[in-house]
């Protein structure tokens, strides 16, 4: 073999590589599920969904900054996102994340939080996040609806 | 029959084992420090946000407000991506970089994401973020570590060995942990 073939090799194996890269990157378990749900629809009848495991698709808005460990999925509908929540180290999503299309799968969570609970997340995701949180904004309990991820094709 | 001279050997293990896995040592260690401070830092990504203002948007479908916004912004390339998590606001994402209008009073913020170079793809190998083949090759590394753990306490005999300093230092290093979650059962 000679330079020519060592640099024919090399070029096609860094082009190789960048086409891999640029492809979609699978993150945790394979999906399993064909049909996709509406983000919406769990959004708007949460307690119909919720322990049920469901394929959702959008545009990925939001990365947990920190460990990766969440992605926030846009809805069909404006003005409206999912947390697909994921235990930390099983699966990081990167920041590079943030403006692609994501099919994720996983289990609706419904769980409803006291005022007290509120503030202490706001307050956690404010550092986790860098920015500012005022306690002043949560006015009583909430009911938190996000997908407990298990896996999720980014592109 | 030559007698089998096993400290020789541990010791060989010892060193070459060390050698093998100074590079994984310094990955995971530098790492580990790295991602221990986590909620003091980003130890992935350096985010720079930088603040500009533009007329406030009037348009008024989603279509019309990005093609007005891009418009004042100057920005010839079209976003991968936009969204608007309320009315009031316009998130366009481009590579790395991620712009929020808010529309009526045109303030943008603008925030660059960059992985910090080196140390994005050592915490990375840290958490195992890539799976597949890297567990397999961080097992053998905790494996590793262990055969160097074991082989370091037999290399030396006398004073300094097992049998001399050696057993009160291997204990002081088994009383931080034993010591440090006692104190962390009863005080939490």
């Amino acid at each position: 073999m000679n330079r020519k073939h060592f640099v024919t090799l090399g070029v096609s194996g860094v082009l190789l590589c960048a086409v891999v890269l640029a492809g979609p990157k699978n993150y945790g378990k394979k999906l399993t599920l064909k049909d996709k749900t509406k983000v919406s629809d769990i959004l708007a009848n949460p307690e119909q969904f919720a322990g049920k495991k469901v394929l959702v698709e959008g545009t990925v808005v939001d990365v947990c900054q920190e460990r990766g460990c969440w992605i926030k999925v846009s809805s069909d509908k404006e003005f409206e996102s999912i947390r697909i929540k994921v235990e930390d180290g099983v699966i990081v999503f990167p920041m590079e994340a943030k403006g692609k299309s994501a099919l994720a799968e996983g289990i609706v969570s419904v769980k409803t939080y006291s005022k007290e609970d509120l503030i202490k997340q706001g307050e956690m995701h404010a550092k986790e996040e860098g920015t500012t949180f005022d306690p002043a904004t949560v006015t009583g309990p909430k009911t938190v609806v996000q997908i407990k991820g298990e896996g999720a094709i980014i592109k | 029959m030559a007698e089998f001279k096993w400290r020789k050997w541990n010791n060989i293990l010892h060193r070459d084992i060390g050698y093998l896995v100074v590079a994984m040592t310094l990955i995971y260690g530098i790492s580990g420090l790295a991602v221990n401070h986590v909620a003091d830092w980003n130890p992935n990504y350096t985010i720079e946000q930088e603040f500009l203002t533009i007329p406030p948007v009037t348009g008024k479908d989603k279509d019309a407000i990005v093609h007005e916004v891009l418009d004042r912004l100057r920005l010839d390339t079209a976003p991968s991506n936009s969204f608007r998590p309320d009315p009031e606001t316009l998130q366009l994402f481009f590579d790395k970089k991620t712009y929020t209008i808010d529309l009526p009073t045109g303030n943008v913020m603008v925030e660059h994401t960059r992985p910090r170079r080196v140390l994005y793809e050592m915490n990375q190998l840290h958490v195992n973020a890539p799976k597949r083949l890297w567990t397999f090759i961080a097992d053998i590394f905790a494996v590793a570590l262990i055969a160097m753990a074991v082989t370091g306490m037999f290399m030396l005999k006398g004073p300094t060995g097992l049998a001399g300093r050696g057993k009160w230092l291997i204990g002081t290093g088994v009383l931080v942990p034993v010591l440090y979650w006692v104190y962390h059962v009863n005080f939490p």
